[in-house]
């Protein structure tokens, strides 16, 4: 571990915005992943000029710096595998400007995904990636991740509604990207770059964020398969049939069983249940759309369609849905829900055999998994539980995950489609992008001739997750 | 009184329970002390990942460790939210009793009994929680049963109960922020509601003091009133409640829990405080009517918006305080000069 100039750093950002406790960097040290390691000192700015001078400092004494919003990531991006500097950019959560003429909003990176939706609501507007950790999630950490969410199908990830952002480089300088427009044909976007680079080429000090109209109606529907293929081919016929759902939702068996177990919802024993939303302005539009996605259930085997526009009725209807967190952690005693594998994207037509393929791979390496997701953007969700202080599970649980990448792969589908790479994803996410990754690094060494922000992620982590940093868990030996 | 060695022995049930905690950081924007703070090594995960850390002997037990285990209001928010199940405040409580009386027990956000106390017990009387107790001549804390609701502080007739870290619930905190508000130009009305009766919100995260931004909040801040949370409406003291008229605030509003929905009785303590002070304020030569309590369900935040609004028609109608004092003072020379 490197000594840092703990007085100088509190000299940049005050006395009261550094803490260097082995409790607080224990603390720090993990994330929602299953990785774990420590900083050397936690440092939390509250304007641009103090990140322009910490990144000056850290740029000059080259010492790792890991950016991070809630820690909520599920796959290590801001666990400082390297030591260094963790950027708490909590302190810097002001909403600066909502602009509904020229519908946008600007936010410092620690604005709480949830607030800024409270804040916008007045005007009948939302910022829509909303991942399903918004009530803690940061705008930054969104940024950083491209975070999407059930609504994604519909209205896009973090990047496609991100115009512009303020963005302090190794070394401190301030530099602007992007526009206030909605469209832009000038030059590289680079702006665009940042979304989804996990803190590996600067320190997001602003983003200017557009929003969209809050639909008037809203009706969601639900239907049950005996056949995850048949559910498969709903999804693919629904998402190729003329309409533009605002969720599409999944849940297998094993989830189904698993909600059942915990929380005595009576869901149906069914293989997969389907949950299908549409949103609009005009109600004539959305009974379309909704009628559409119920005849294409009906024509794939689907049985107990039942429909609402009422809140409350939705809300029973997603219930299933929202308890499938919980339920899964609650499952049983001895096993803890863990995010590896967990969230990668497949072509429309191949979502119920990746489902299929989940379990088989968990049959065959003793592990329990579960298969859930907003298959309208062709993201799949896993969960793996497992026994975590036992390390044969931790010796199923990788060539459970490798198994699964490689179907991905073979099927054209892609590592990431939410949560990132970080470190748990490094060597599925090398393997599919090899072509490029000599352009990353690249792209990297021009914004960070140093290697400060951090390092050792993405192309240049580490393959084995496992071994990668230590676990959070107790593993017996 | 002589220090027991630190041992791990409550919280030796709790390891694989530890595992069920994903980190999701759910629990983070609902704990008041994180809002005060924003530093996420004052959230409830973060306490999880502490004693995650004690546990496995990655981390040794220290005072500022204990400090942060013993800083907690027990509102069951981050229970609530907690997206895996994981009982966090029975968790803490077992962590508490591991480190009371070790060298690194502390008070955190629990009562502590001042030089000043004259014995009274009134503090033991009214605690909901039989947290306070007489031994050895002394009013001492069980600092395991407290349940850092505050009542005993709010009524020490000496001022000698008091709590190490208040977290935005101290009399001169709140002080400021009624001070700050009424300063500005469009003021009119402090409202206190509690953090179950509105539930959720410490004021801590949503002062605007930036002239051309503001901190986000649940809804934007409006000009007329400001909300401040406290953690139990027992907290608020007489003179608390008075604080707001001394700037000319043109009312004060108290929400708390309907009855028998309060376990400190915060609520019942409250009603009685405000009945006291309609006198006072008469004697004053202010309209009683300008402090009102209402009972506000937990999380009906569409009551509490409509009883604030009621009560700013009704403040309007009044009119500023200023006003209605010298006018009442004309009168009253008037009266004297024709007598």
């Amino acid at each position: 571990m490197k000594t840092i100039n703990i007085p100088k750093l509190k000299e940049i950002v005050g006395e009261n915005n550094v803490k260097d406790d082995p409790a607080d960097l224990f603390i720090y040290g993990s994330d929602a992943s299953v990785h774990r390691a420590m900083p050397w000192v936690i440092v939390r700015p509250e304007n641009v000029e103090q990140v322009q001078g910490l990144m000056k400092f850290a740029d000059e004494e080259k010492i790792p710096v890991i950016t991070r919003g809630s820690g909520s990531g599920m796959c290590g991006q801001t666990v400082p595998s390297q030591g260094g500097i963790t950027l708490d950019m909590k302190g810097m959560n002001r909403i600066l400007e909502i602009n509904p003429p020229d519908v946008y909003c600007r936010v410092e990176p620690g604005v709480v995904d949830d607030d800024l939706n409270l804040a916008l609501k007045p005007y009948g507007v939302f910022y829509p990636p909303t991942p399903a950790s918004s009530r803690t999630a940061t705008i930054g950490g969104e940024i950083g991740n491209n975070a999407s969410g059930v609504r994604s199908v519909k209205y896009g990830a973090t990047r496609d509604s991100v115009l512009g952002m303020k963005v302090v480089l190794p070394g401190g300088k301030l530099i602007s990207l992007g526009t206030r427009t909605r469209v832009e044909a000038t030059g590289y976007q680079i702006h665009k770059l940042i979304v989804g680079s996990e803190g590996t080429l600067g320190v997001v000090v602003e983003a200017t964020l557009k929003f969209v109209p809050i639909p008037k109606f809203r009706c969601l529907g639900m239907a049950n398969f005996d056949r995850l293929e048949d559910a498969g081919h709903a999804i693919a016929d629904i998402m190729a049939g003329g309409i533009i759902p605002s969720m599409l939702e999944l849940v297998d068996n094993v989830a189904i069983k698993a909600v059942n177990k915990t929380m005595n919802l009576g869901l149906p024993d069914v293989e997969a249940v389907l949950l299908y939303e549409a949103d609009g302005m005009v109600k004539e539009a959305v009974d379309y759309e909704i009628n559409t996605m119920k005849n294409m259930c009906e024509k794939h085997g689907g049985t107990g369609l039942q429909s609402s526009y009422d809140a409350k009725e939705r809300a029973k209807i997603f219930m299933g849905r929202k308890k499938l967190f919980p339920a899964l952690s609650k499952f049983s005693e001895l096993h803890a829900s863990t995010s590896l594998a967990d969230d990668m994207a497949v072509p429309y037509s191949k979502m119920a055999e990746m489902a299929r393929t989940i379990h088989d791979v968990a049959k065959r390496n003793n592990i329990i998994m579960t298969a859930y997701g907003h298959c309208g953007s062709g993201c799949m969700h896993t969960k793996i539980l497992m026994e975590t202080s036992h390390q044969d599970q931790w010796e199923s649980a990788r060539r459970a995950v490798a198994e699964i990448y490689e179907y991905v792969r073979s099927v054209n589908g892609t590592t990431s489609a939410e949560h990132g790479i970080g470190l748990s994803k490094a060597a599925a996410f090398k393997a599919e992008k090899a072509d490029s990754l000599e352009l990353m690094r690249a792209i990297k060494k021009a914004f960070d001739p140093n290697n400060i922000l951090n390092p050792g992620k993405l192309m240049d982590a580490p393959d084995d997750w496992v071994t990668a940093t230590d676990l959070r868990y107790i593993v017996e030996s | 009184m002589q220090k027991r060695k630190f041992e791990l022995n409550h919280l030796l049930k709790w390891r694989n329970t530890l595992d069920k905690c994903i980190r999701c950081g759910y629990c983070y924007e609902h704990c008041p002390v994180f809002k005060h703070t924003r530093w996420e090594t004052d959230a409830p995960r973060a306490k999880l990942i502490m004693l995650y850390g004690l546990l496995s002997c990655q981390l040794e037990p220290s005072k500022y460790m204990a400090d942060k285990i013993f800083s907690c209001f027990n509102c069951q928010q981050c229970v609530a939210a907690c997206s895996s199940g994981v009982p966090l405040t029975e968790i803490f409580a077992d962590a508490r009793a591991d480190f009371v009386n070790t060298e690194f027990d502390t008070t955190g956000t629990t009562s502590v009994t001042g030089s000043g106390c004259g014995n009274c017990l009134t503090c033991v009387r009214a605690c909901p929680h039989d947290a306070r107790y007489f031994k050895d001549g002394h009013i001492v804390t069980d600092s395991i049963m407290c349940q850092s609701c505050g009542i005993c502080t709010s009524l020490c007739p000496n001022q000698s109960v008091s709590s190490t870290h208040t977290y935005g619930t101290d009399r001169v905190y709140l002080n400021r922020l009624i001070t700050d508000f009424l300063q500005k130009q469009e003021a009119k009305v402090i409202v206190f509601g509690c953090n179950w009766s509105y539930y959720p919100d410490l004021q801590s995260s949503s002062y605007d003091t930036e002239s051309s931004s503001y901190i986000p909040i649940y809804e934007k801040p409006d000009p007329e009133y400001k909300i401040l949370i406290t953690m139990c409406g027992g907290r608020l003291t007489k003179p608390l409640m008075l604080d707001p008229f001394l700037e000319n605030a043109w009312g004060v509003l108290v929400a708390c829990c309907p009855e028998g929905e309060c376990e400190n009785d915060g609520n019942l303590t409250s009603a009685k405080r405000v009945k006291a002070l309609k006198p006072i304020l008469s004697s004053l030569d202010i309209n009683p009517d300008r402090i009102e309590l209402v009972n506000i369900a937990h999380g009906d935040k569409a009551g509490f918006q409509k009883a604030i609004d009621n009560f700013m028609e009704k403040i309007k109608t009044l009119g500023p305080l200023v006003d209605e004092r010298s006018m009442n003072q004309q009168i009253r020379n008037t009266k004297y000069s024709t007598d």
